[in-house]
């Protein structure tokens, strides 16, 4: 009798660990949730119709559309543009099915009836289609990632098109005429699209997007179908950032032949009649247009509203049309591409640079001598004419681009920093070495010439804040005890030392010596 | 005594106006403590910091904690994020893939300081002490062990010396308070090879942690943590990284933890004191209510008693007069027709006597 209890518990148990383990297991084999949805593939052909926003706020979410996947899907049957795309003006409206926006009925009609008698009629030849069904193109869910990039014309391709087009520089750029309210052509005064053609359709010039699109592809497609070589009229082939790496870039592109100035001096008002007395005049900058056109991909750089000179908007009391950013501005504004110093600024990033520029201050007022690297012409009766184009040349050649230091005799080799020995043995500094590093480093650089030519210059690099010199005073000439109350501002010698070295070493990144370990530098005391 | 709904809501009423008293005036004493003038504090620079961890060692020095099992030199314990424990009152972490700089940056970990220390208003021992140069210490000679230091802390730094049987202390950096005292640096700041940690007057850190981000707006985040953060804290943060990515909690507030519970808490003292006198009055006056009506009722039935007794003894008086008339009339009738029967019979006894008198006389004379 015992014996079969014990048999029975036994055989509960059993039961129960057999009905848990299937129950878990199957959970686990069944409940487990797939990854159903496929991989999400990146496009650049991406498009959001949305056309309908124009008469009101949008019922459904817009329509994720894919343009290549079309146009493909219509290639394949031999189909052109034509399918989807009236003709206006022998180019191709960029709109679906229509040239105008008429009302809300029409338009919306035009795409249901057409896109859905297509995506039925291919499904009825039993071949992969659209859906027809509301909400599957009017989704929020994304079909795939846009890797849509923009595209612009740089030197290399805009010289490029200058040579397939035989210099017509009329085929593309143009001018408008507010009276005949027509385009016309005029030699010398072209300029970037996007200095009319903005983000968004004003008035009576159309968005930079639809210019692009009408007048590229319409010329690339022409192009093609006299079976000459052309640019791409699929998306990817402008917008998909592999395809983008893929174009022909031109070297040693030869310059724009747009009478632009090899030297000038920096204009400082718009006409002769209202130029400054030379006398009280600040110095005029000579500026090389020549060697700054292959420093930038494109005139856009600089030239960032329109092709003329700085002055015609930004004039020296400032203006409207300058947006009131006065002419010293314009030179010397910090953190922007197209002033002289933003630009200039943005190069010491690099890493042979970084090391001493990014220690310092950014300030916007330049000391005196800084100044004068650029306002260097002596005021004469030469240079007062800034039209002196042969002057300018003149005073910019009497500048030698040169980095300066001293002369390796008056270098320290080493120098023994022993200052605060307790627990390390003095450090033994590489002075020579290093100074020859950065000197190296920048000799090269054409930038970096025009502002260290003055011997104690790089030096300053680490002997800073005080007047350069041969014999620059010591660290602990300035540093001291850390945390002085009177001088909160001013890093004690300990971390003077350290921050010194190591921070210049991660901005040029040098990996050797690990700031981390202490006895790279200075050996532990026995 | 029994209490009605009237009553109940009455009470509720008197006590409920009266904490109002109490928040009134806190409102109105306009009072901020914005810590204790000239109190110290450390700036953190983690554009300065290289991760060496030497300022662990030189917590662990100063504060003669035990060694740990991995020496400090050991920078991959960096890998791991780690918490101040009760024998290391610093760590430093490493934080990688933060988003601007490809370098990883670092981040020291240990008590703030708070202004207003969520921990001392949490303890009910006061074993956690503001001092006057901005440390926090803690006292474990009144600590009880209720940890709610540790709950309270919105940095999650105290820690509990959970392997110790029978005096288990709380414990967290003191900012290294008795060498503040002597005019000492704080062992982390004095072992930082680079000024990572700025040791000085805590005004004078927020100007030093302004300054820096002024002249290189482009290093900076431009937000100094810990000058807002619960209230202020006196030890202070400047980062190249926005702070929640390196795991710092941006969703405080500026209120300090006092101020939280400090309305729910002014009410205490009106509570405690003030209600039990409140309350007592109400229930005194009302029990005085009730003894007069009682009181009164009573003398009510008293009075009406009396009455109804004066009423029945004048009645009863007319009665018993009545009965009494009555009875003094059947007395006298009876009396009246005793006296006739008397008479009646005296005469004839008269009469008899007369002839007995005479008989008797008779007989005398016969006699």
């Amino acid at each position: 009798m015992k014996k079969a209890s014990a048999l029975l518990r036994w055989a509960g148990i059993l039961i129960a660990v057999v009905t848990v383990t299937i129950w878990v297991g199957g959970i686990g084999v069944f409940g487990s949730v797939k990854p159903t949805e496929d991989r999400i593939d990146t496009r650049a052909d991406i498009i959001s119709i949305d056309s309908m926003g124009v008469f009101g706020k949008l019922q459904r979410p817009p329509v994720t559309f894919l343009h290549q996947k079309h146009t493909e899907a219509l290639q394949k049957k031999n189909k052109d543009c034509t399918t989807c795309h009236l003709s206006e003006k022998s180019r191709l409206s960029t709109k679906y099915m229509r040239l105008e926006d008429t009302n809300k009925q029409t338009t919306m009609d035009i795409y249901h009836t057409n896109c859905i008698a297509c995506h039925n009629e291919t499904a009825q030849a039993k071949e992969k289609s659209g859906p027809v069904v509301c909400g599957e193109c009017h989704t929020d869910k994304p079909a795939a990632i846009s890797s849509w990039q923009p595209i612009g014309m740089d030197n290399s391709l805009h010289y490029r098109h200058v040579k397939a087009n035989q210099e017509k520089c009329e085929r593309c750029h143009h001018e408008y005429n507010d009276l005949t309210k027509k385009l016309f052509y005029e030699k010398g005064k072209e300029g970037t699209c996007r200095y009319c053609h903005r983000d968004k359709t004003e008035d009576n010039r159309i968005s930079m997007q639809k210019a692009s699109h009408i007048a590229c592809i319409d010329c690339h497609q022409k192009t093609l179908a006299k079976n000459e070589s052309a640019g791409p009229f699929m998306c990817d082939g402008c917008h998909d950032p592999a395809q983008q790496k893929l174009i022909e870039v031109v070297k040693d592109v030869p310059r724009m032949k747009r009478n632009q100035p090899d030297i000038v001096f920096v204009k400082t008002a718009k006409t002769d009649e209202e130029e400054a007395n030379p006398l009280t005049r600040m110095k005029l900058v000579p500026f090389n247009h020549k060697a700054h056109e292959s420093y930038n991909d494109t005139c856009r750089v600089c030239h960032h509203a329109d092709v003329n000179a700085c002055v015609q908007c930004h004039t020296l009391q400032g203006a409207k049309d300058g947006d009131y950013v006065k002419l010293e501005q314009s030179m010397h504004r910090r953190n922007i591409d197209h002033s002289c110093i933003g630009c200039h600024e943005s190069r010491q990033k690099v890493k042979s640079c970084a090391g001493c520029h990014t220690s310092f201050e950014k300030k916007q007022q330049q000391d005196q001598l800084s100044c004068q690297n650029c306002h260097m012409a002596e005021n004469s009766s030469e240079t007062r004419n800034p039209d002196n184009k042969m002057m300018a040349a003149m005073v910019l050649e009497s500048r030698e681009p040169i980095t300066a230091t001293y002369d390796n005799a008056d270098i320290p080799e080493n120098v023994k920093i022993g200052a605060l020995m307790n627990k390390y043995e003095p450090v033994k500094l590489p002075h020579r070495k290093i100074v020859n590093t950065l000197f190296n480093n920048i000799k090269d650089n054409k930038l970096a010439n025009y502002f260290h030519h003055e011997k104690g210059t790089i030096c300053q690099g680490c002997h800073h804040n005080s007047p350069a010199s041969k014999k620059p005073p010591k660290c602990a000439s300035c540093h001291g005890q850390p945390f002085n109350e009177k001088d909160p501002f001013k890093p004690g010698l300990m971390a003077a030392y350290h921050r010194q070295c190591m921070e210049c070493h991660k901005e040029m990144g040098i990996i050797q010596p690990v700031a981390t370990k202490c006895t790279a530098c200075h050996r532990e005391k026995s | 005594m029994s209490i009605t709904r009237r009553k109940f809501l009455g009470w509720l009423g008197a006590a409920g106006l009266s904490t109002t008293v109490g928040t009134a005036v806190d409102a109105a004493s306009n009072k901020q403590f914005k810590g204790y003038p000239e109190s110290k504090g450390v700036l953190f620079d983690n554009t300065r910091c290289i991760g060496c961890r030497k300022c662990e060692e030189g917590c662990n020095k100063v504060n003669e904690l035990p060694l740990p099992d991995r020496p400090f030199g050991d920078l991959s314990v960096l890998e791991n994020r780690r918490r101040t424990t009760t024998k290391s009152y610093t760590v430093v972490n490493r934080y990688e893939k933060v988003s601007s700089p490809s370098a990883p940056v670092y981040r020291k970990v240990q008590c703030n300081h708070c202004l207003e220390p969520a921990c001392a208003s949490a303890c009910f021992v006061r074993a956690f002490t503001k001092n006057q140069n901005g440390a926090v210490t803690y006292d474990a000679s009144v600590c009880v062990g209720c940890r709610y230091c540790m709950i309270a802390c919105p940095f999650e730094i105290p820690t509990y010396e959970y392997d110790s049987a029978f005096t288990p202390r709380v414990m967290k950096c003191t900012m290294c308070y008795p060498r503040i005292s002597k005019g000492l640096l704080p062992g982390c700041v004095e072992a930082c090879p680079t000024e990572a940690l700025t040791y000085g007057k805590r005004a004078d850190l927020l100007m030093i942690g302004r300054e820096r981000i002024r002249r290189f707006p482009e290093r900076y985040v431009d937000h100094i943590y810990g000058e807002h953060e619960m209230g202020g804290t006196s030890w202070l943060y400047i980062s190249g990284v926005p702070f929640k990515e390196i795991g710092m909690r941006e969703d405080l507030g500026i209120t300090p933890a006092p101020k939280l519970t400090s309305g729910a808490l002014s009410g205490v003292p009106i509570v405690v004191g003030l209600w039990p006198v409140l309350l007592t009055g109400v229930y005194a006056i009302n029990k005085r209510k009730e003894k007069i009506e009682h009181q009164e009722k009573q003398q009510a039935v008293e009075d009406a008693l009396a009455q109804a007794k004066t009423e029945a003894e004048s009645k009863l008086a007319e009665a018993m007069e009545q009965a009494k008339k009555a009875q003094e009339a059947a007395v006298e009738k009876a009396v009246n027709k005793a006296l006739e029967e008397a008479a009646k019979a005296q005469t004839e006894e008269t009469a008899d006597e007369q002839t007995e008198e005479v008989t008797k006389k008779a007989s005398e004379e016969d006699a």
